[in-house]
């Protein structure tokens, strides 16, 4: 009894360090306080925000492929969780890369809604 | 060259100089670009910069002039601690070159100058996946946080001393009290 709670507590605490994208797309969903729209975060991910960049302009309009750096010319591993398992499964590096790049992009931070809208998209693609 | 006056002294080479000031430029530069993906690319360039930087630092520590040569300021336990006792007494020691405690912060400065090199050009060239981007990240922070040490014990020095450190990293002179022998 006292072991197999133990190796419960383990696989819990291991659990909250690495998410899948659907545990993402709950919590930005849960900030947001309304549904994602996946179409919507298509739109998004295509556009640009006032700015020069996409985020397509470095992960492509089909990010199940792989990217290119706008800057370094670099390639970057596909972003859609579909062809690449390892991404949207560390909260530090979520949110890391969607303030960096948000930033990039947008000039600011992105929202909530935009997360979960972008997240829900990326997952619509196989 | 003008002759100096007696009471000021030649402490600083140009190269040092040159290199204090290259360095802190490329540093800053390294570290406020390291957000954005606009600026990877100065970021990267600043960052090989601050690398050549301290190599030629880490020589210039044995052929350089005298108080560039770490055999002249290589801070001992006993040196850092007398150092800094004194300073809460009535005498404080005073060094013509780097005291202990600035000692101290330039080889801390060096060492992780150079790790932080090592790990951001593994980071690029995505050699041992991501594991270097974090310690690569770390690394820097911890640079930047001893920069402040290092300006805030200048300033401190500066004011206990009656010296002005950061016009001696400029122009390379000291102004020296005649009862101060040049032995610090």
């Amino acid at each position: 009894m006292r072991h197999s709670l133990c190796i419960l507590a383990i696989l819990v605490s291991a659990g909250a360090m690495a998410q899948t994208p659907r545990d993402f797309l709950t919590r930005f969903e849960k900030e947001a306080a309304a549904p994602a729209v996946a179409e919507r975060g298509g739109r998004f991910f295509d556009a640009t925000h006032g700015n020069d960049w996409s985020c397509s302009t470095c992960h492509t309009t089909r990010p199940t492929q792989p990217g290119r750096h706008a800057k370094t010319d670099k390639t970057i591993a596909p972003l859609a969780p579909a062809a690449n398992a390892e991404r949207f499964t560390s909260p530090a590096k979520v949110d890391k890369w969607f303030r960096r790049n948000c930033n990039d992009v947008v000039g600011r931070e992105c929202s909530a809604q935009e997360k979960a809208d972008l997240l829900a998209w990326l997952l619509t693609l196989k | 060259m003008t002759t100096p006056s007696l009471n000021r002294i030649r402490v600083w080479d140009l190269p040092t100089r040159l290199f204090h000031w290259s360095l802190a430029a490329s540093f800053f530069i390294a570290f406020f670009t390291a957000e954005s993906e606009r600026w990877r690319d100065v970021h990267v360039i600043s960052g090989y910069t601050v690398g050549g930087l301290l190599a030629f630092r880490l020589l210039w520590g044995f052929v350089g002039n005298r108080h560039a040569r770490f055999a002249e300021f290589w801070p001992t336990p006993e040196k850092l601690l007398r150092y800094l006792k004194s300073l809460f007494g009535r005498h404080p020691e005073h060094y013509l070159g780097h005291n202990p405690a600035g000692a101290v912060a330039i080889l801390l400065l060096l060492g992780l100058g150079l790790l932080t090199v090592a790990s951001g050009w593994l980071t690029y060239e995505e050699i041992g996946g991501e594991l270097f981007e974090e310690v690569h990240e770390t690394l820097g922070d911890g640079m930047m946080a001893l920069v402040v040490i290092h300006i805030a014990g200048v300033i401190a020095s500066s004011r206990l001393h009656g010296e002005n450190l950061v016009r001696a990293m400029i122009s390379g002179w000291k102004r020296c009290p005649p009862d101060e022998n040049s032995a610090g």
